[in-house]
């Protein structure tokens, strides 16, 4: 564990700082906006259009929105389009928008950089690994897209991964904890090591930072799904437990050689950060633009970059969509960030999480200090794929049924049906690592569609 | 950690999700609706109750006394009918809708072995992630409620390439077609399928769903109809059963998914 204590960990601080891009400094004492954007569809059909969008408009307005409200420091993250597969379309963006971080950081002094995240458009059905997919081959285009981002300037190079997908879609709509387990936390955790051994190499060939992973295919879906107060198709039972362990999962990244900030949709990063000591990115109630959750103030208590998770460009009457949001942001972070001058850091980290706590079970766990315990069952069972998901499984169970008989979260019948339903099968589990992947491959095949061993190398 | 203690929550949240939860059981929801032929009976509640393990034998027992149509309709089909007004009602949720409607598909394919020619669905919709997509989950749950529903789904995927999906339309002319998406990038597909769909003669609705698309995006092109959630399907299926064309599912779209 990174930090000694839960109480320790607080937002705009992490135990390894990350500096990049001009002049931003991660996790060194204050909390950045980072600001991500969707182009205009249509937009995609031409690399002009495409660059224009990116550059003339989206990061343009994002950076003189920064100098007009004074923020000291802004981060921007190209989520890319599918068709930035092509390096025609892909490379000009990458490249204009370090040249407008370094005219913005030159003329007015603003710490800016970009962060590429780059798609994963691997499909299970045709294969993960390189020289599996014969139609696509998205794997090689993967890697390409790596090279594309880091040669032309990417200053942050992450990724939101997909190994695991076809089993996290099935384990969320048929609400099977133990198809996550393994689709998330075993399988796709050895994919993320198979993709990040070599992000990691092709960022420090081009002097990139590699920063981080989500399990957002995953975790995220569930959370989605299960939704708020009127939505009733997944339990958040459920979808807290999936959430911790996809922490086991996203970890990989940095085990493998990231050095953060992770990817501000996993929500998980608390977990991550608690166990690696890296910076976090995290989005919360000022994502509103990209979806509603029931932990909008707590995911901002140990935050070092703070996200609206994405917004399609377009005007509003504050400006356009990326500079109205990007100044939600901004005077969030400002608030944090005097609270971290003023010594009030974990008064406000504190009052962020209590607000929300008990809103619902995914809040519950990752509140900081329950995220902390979580962390602690995650590092104590240490490289064993396996295990360390189910320990995180395992303490998510124990900390809600905990939180339940203590009367302080409260839960529905079902939910609560759910979450000891979880636990018994958990529970069951065997020990060793084997057992349990022979028992997984017998009960998923020819069940979980597209499962196929020979994605993950086994 | 500061202190909670003479915090009153009541004043920062209210979880809703605890005042409004239905204490119904499916018993108690299902005792009006399953069939009262205990043949039947024991496959709805098969279907009911999601045994997808017993399906089988129930269903190969029933073939010996009834006929195959009968078994589909009045025992699966019926089955599955409880199941949605569970749904409906908040007994049910997602995962208790997946598994009710493999048992339903396992007790179907087999009745319909023994129906000269197959069964004859309530018509044909073709259903694809768009080209470029990966993300195909609410296509997946939307093809499970079409099909509970009484309707063949033709499920083509994700990243299905626009020619691709314009061939099999013309090659199965169905009811209607169907394609989702997670991004703002890959929905300009259905745009350029409608268009396609259109200079090949073909002029029944096309539905755009998904995360990044709105009602207004789905109305902006000729064709283009709108569904927000997997459970509308079904209820604009049969509008379009009834004869209404892409205009008329547009003009009446409100009232037809009734805050579904």
């Amino acid at each position: 564990m990174a930090y000694d204590c839960a109480d320790d960990m607080v937002f705009g601080r992490c135990k390894h700082p990350i500096s990049y891009g001009f002049g931003l400094k991660i996790g060194a004492g204050e909390v950045i906006p980072e600001l991500k954007y969707a182009p205009r569809p249509g937009t995609e059909k031409d690399p002009a259009k495409l660059r224009k969008e990116y550059i003339d408009y989206i990061s343009t307005d994002a950076l003189n929105r920064a100098v007009t409200a004074g923020f000291p420091n802004v981060q921007l993250e190209t989520e890319w389009v599918s068709q930035m597969n092509q390096e025609k379309l892909s490379a000009p963006v990458v490249a204009g928008q370090k040249e407008i971080c370094e005219k913005y950081h030159e003329e007015y002094g603003i710490n800016c950089g970009v962060r590429q995240t780059i798609p994963d458009q691997r499909e299970a059905d045709r294969g993960l690994r390189l020289g599996q997919d014969t139609l696509h081959s998205y794997p090689e285009k993967f890697f390409e897209c790596c090279d594309i981002a880091c040669e032309n300037g990417a200053d942050n190079l992450s990724v939101e991964s997909l190994g695991g997908k076809e089993f996290a879609d099935y384990a969320v709509t048929h609400g099977d904890i133990i198809a996550f387990l393994f689709g998330v936390g075993y399988l796709g955790s050895i994919d993320m090591e198979y993709i990040w051994q070599q992000m990691v190499d092709i960022a420090k060939r081009n002097r990139c930072v590699a920063g981080g992973d989500t399990d957002c295919s995953g975790a995220n879906v569930a959370m989605f799904m299960a939704g708020g107060f009127l939505d009733n198709d997944v339990q958040r039972t459920f979808s807290a437990i999936t959430r911790c362990i996809a922490a086991a999962r996203t970890l990989v990244a940095w085990e493998c050689g990231a050095t953060g900030p992770d990817k501000d949709c996993g929500y998980e990063g608390v977990i991550c950060k608690a166990i690696g000591g890296k910076a976090t990115s995290q989005e919360g109630k000022n994502c509103q633009c990209a979806h509603c959750d029931l932990q909008g103030n707590l995911t901002a208590q140990c935050c070092d970059l703070w996200s609206n998770e994405s917004v399609e460009y377009h005007p509003e009457f504050g400006g356009t969509s990326v500079q109205c949001w990007l100044g939600s942001l901004g005077y969030e972070c400002s608030l944090m960030n005097t609270a971290l001058q003023t010594g009030q850091e974990k008064t406000l980290r504190d009052l962020y999480m209590m607000s929300d706590r008990t809103r619902g079970p995914e809040a519950y766990v990752l509140a900081y200090d329950h995220a902390y315990e979580i962390g602690k069952a995650i590092a104590a069972n240490g490289n064993n794929l396996y295990l360390r998901s189910k320990a995180a499984a395992e303490k998510a169970i124990e900390i809600l049924k905990n939180g339940y008989n203590t009367k302080e979260l409260m839960l529905t019948k079902k939910q609560y049906d759910v979450l000891m339903d979880a636990d018994k099968q958990i529970s069951a589990l065997p020990t060793e690592e084997d057992k349990f992947v022979e028992d997984c491959v017998k009960k998923f095949t020819g069940v979980v569609p597209n499962f196929n061993m020979k994605n993950y190398g086994l | 950690m500061i202190s909670s203690k003479g915090v009153d929550f009541s004043k920062i949240l209210k979880r809703y999700d605890i005042s409004l939860q239905n204490d119904m059981t499916p018993e108690a929801a299902a005792k009006k609706m399953l069939p009262k032929d205990p043949v039947f009976k024991e496959i709805a509640e098969c279907v009911m109750y999601k045994k997808f393990k017993e399906i089988g034998p129930v269903v190969t027992k029933a073939l010996k006394e009834k006929n195959p149509l009968d078994i589909i309709n009045d025992g699966l089909v019926a089955g599955m009918e409880v199941v949605a007004k569970l749904y409906a009602d908040h007994v049910y949720y997602l995962p208790d809708i997946m598994m009710a409607a493999k048992t339903m598909e396992i007790g179907i394919a087999l009745a319909e072995k023994q129906i000269p020619g197959g069964r004859v669905t309530k018509g044909t919709v073709v259903m694809h992630a768009a080209e470029g997509d990966p993300h195909d989950i609410g296509k997946n749950i939307a093809a499970v409620m079409t099909r509970s529903a009484g309707y063949t789904v033709i499920d083509m995927g994700r990243d299905v390439a626009v020619t691709d999906f314009i061939d099999e339309m013309k090659k199965t002319k169905p009811l209607f077609g169907s394609g989702t998406a997670l991004m703002t990038t890959t929905m300009s597909a259905f745009p350029a399928e409608a268009k396609l769909m259109q200079e090949a003669g073909l002029t029944m609705p096309l539905m755009a769903c998904g995360g990044a698309v709105n009602r207004e995006y789905a109305n902006s092109f000729d064709l283009g109809i709108y569904s927000q959630k997997a459970p509308q399907t079904p209820l604009i299926a049969q509008k379009i059963l009834d004869g209404y064309d892409w205009k008329k599912i547009r003009e009446n779209w409100d009232s037809i998914v009734k805050g579904e």
